[in-house]
């Protein structure tokens, strides 16, 4: 049995974990209503702008380095780089450890097929948990600052495709966790580069066919090249941004779990001590009366 | 009225500016200069450089003004979609930091010890800086 102090000092300190997770929960709740906004915000301005590379690329018929149709898929293909984003900070649930297991699973499930895959990591807990498992990534991107900002996205992408033209690579992946509301994420798997025209371009054709006279100004070719780099920047932030707000949803979402939690151990650590209190008190007064009861006797 | 009227669609990395809006006539900074999109326009699509959007909503006289920067314009049947890196609208311009911004680019492509894919990202700047400085003198003076 522990003593009172005892009880008193561990409700004491589970007060104080209370304290820190709430404040880390509001923290969270401000950082993803922006980190939401951004995203949301975002979404259109991306789909529009691969749209409208497909739709030039299908009707134009423009070759490009980037480019693939996916009906000349290339069976032979062996040197993938695997883009894994994670957040550098713990304290958010499954969120890092939901994007580990998947990329390990994927990792183990396409090792049987002739392919090479490495890995880019972003986020210092996916790339601590790979490192504790032998698995030594190409290149690791730490330090993400409090916001993922553009120039850091545009950072990464360049990197990449920088390694995908120089022939290290002849597929990329990307395996980040998608924002679907404040308390879902689902982690993804896509595929970046070389960007498959053919899938996008038919999404959209069932509402209104693009037309294929067009003018263009410069020439289709410099409209594609100008936009997809852009494209590829832009894809790239947009996963980051997918990433920081559904890493808030999952830290405020975990941290209120930690909250309440806590409350509850608040309530049965107060229960016991009040009952270990009154069994004080009451074996107290039995000594009392017992004494007393002796001495008129 | 032979043609339907122009939509205009204006989305930008950070938020959709403009959605669907009903216009007389749209003014553009294309690859190869201004171009007027007016109803019933060819279909188009063009690169845009820096410089000055605008556009008169429909039954209205006066033009608005926005700045663009980078991006790609498409003329359709349905209107006119533009796609902006950034947009800032006239009255939302601050012309000190602009200034400032102008300053601190000029600076750095004078110092003369940048690599040069710095300095043609300080010449972006420096022409952003420019157009919005002339467009927050110009609201300033004529309106």
């Amino acid at each position: 049995m522990p003593s009172l102090k005892d009880i008193r000092n561990r409700i004491d300190s589970t007060k104080n974990t209370q304290q820190i997770t709430k404040a880390m929960k509001m923290v969270s709740a401000a950082k993803l209503r922006r980190a939401q906004q951004n995203v949301v915000n975002m979404r259109p301005y991306a789909q529009g702008l691969m749209t409208v590379i497909a739709d030039v690329a299908t009707t134009q018929a423009v070759d490009h380095p980037l480019l693939r149709r996916s009906s000349e898929v290339d069976e032979r293909r062996k040197k993938v780089l695997l883009v894994v984003i994670t957040s550098d900070r713990g304290l958010c649930g499954a969120f890092n450890t939901n994007v580990s297991k998947f990329t390990e699973r994927y990792l183990r499930d396409n090792a049987s097929k002739s392919e090479k895959i490495d890995m880019l990591m972003v986020g210092r807990r996916g790339a601590d948990y790979f490192r504790r498992r032998g698995k030594v990534a190409v290149e690791t991107i730490l330090n993400l600052a409090k916001d993922i900002s553009y120039p850091l996205a545009s950072k990464i992408s360049h990197r990449v495709v920088e390694m995908y033209n120089a022939g290290e690579y002849e597929e990329v992946r990307i395996i980040y966790n998608e924002f679907v509301s404040a308390i879902q994420q689902t982690v993804v798997c896509e595929t970046l580069l070389p960007i498959d025209v053919e899938k996008s371009a038919t999404l959209n054709k069932g509402t209104d066919g693009f037309p294929a006279e067009l003018i263009y100004e410069p020439s289709p070719t410099e409209i594609i090249d100008a936009l997809i780099w852009k494209h590829f920047d832009i894809q790239m932030y947009r996963c980051l941004s997918e990433s920081v707000a559904a890493e808030h949803g999952a830290r405020m979402t975990s941290m209120e779990n930690a909250t309440k939690n806590a409350g509850e151990m608040i309530r049965t650590l107060t229960l016991t001590y009040n009952k270990a209190r009154q069994a004080a008190i009451t074996t107290e007064l039995i000594e009392i009366t017992s004494g007393a009861e002796a001495l008129k006797a | 009225m032979a043609y339907k009227p122009l939509h205009l669609t204006l989305v930008t990395p950070e938020k959709k500016l403009l959605t669907d809006v009903e216009v007389d006539e749209v003014f553009v900074p294309g690859y190869r200069g201004e171009l007027n999109i007016l109803p019933g326009h060819a279909p188009l699509m063009t690169t845009l450089s820096t410089g000055l959007l605008r556009y008169r909503l429909k039954g209205q006289s006066d033009l608005k003004t926005v700045v663009v920067s980078w991006g790609y314009a498409e003329v359709n049947p349905k209107g006119v979609l533009i796609l902006a890196e950034t947009a800032e609208r006239a009255e939302d311009i601050d012309q000190e930091r602009a200034l400032a911004a102008w300053k601190l680019a000029t600076e750095r492509i004078d110092s003369g010890e940048l690599d040069p894919e710095t300095v043609a990202k300080y010449r972006r700047k420096l022409e952003r800086a420019d157009i919005r400085r002339s467009i927050a003198k110009g609201s300033q003076t004529t309106h």
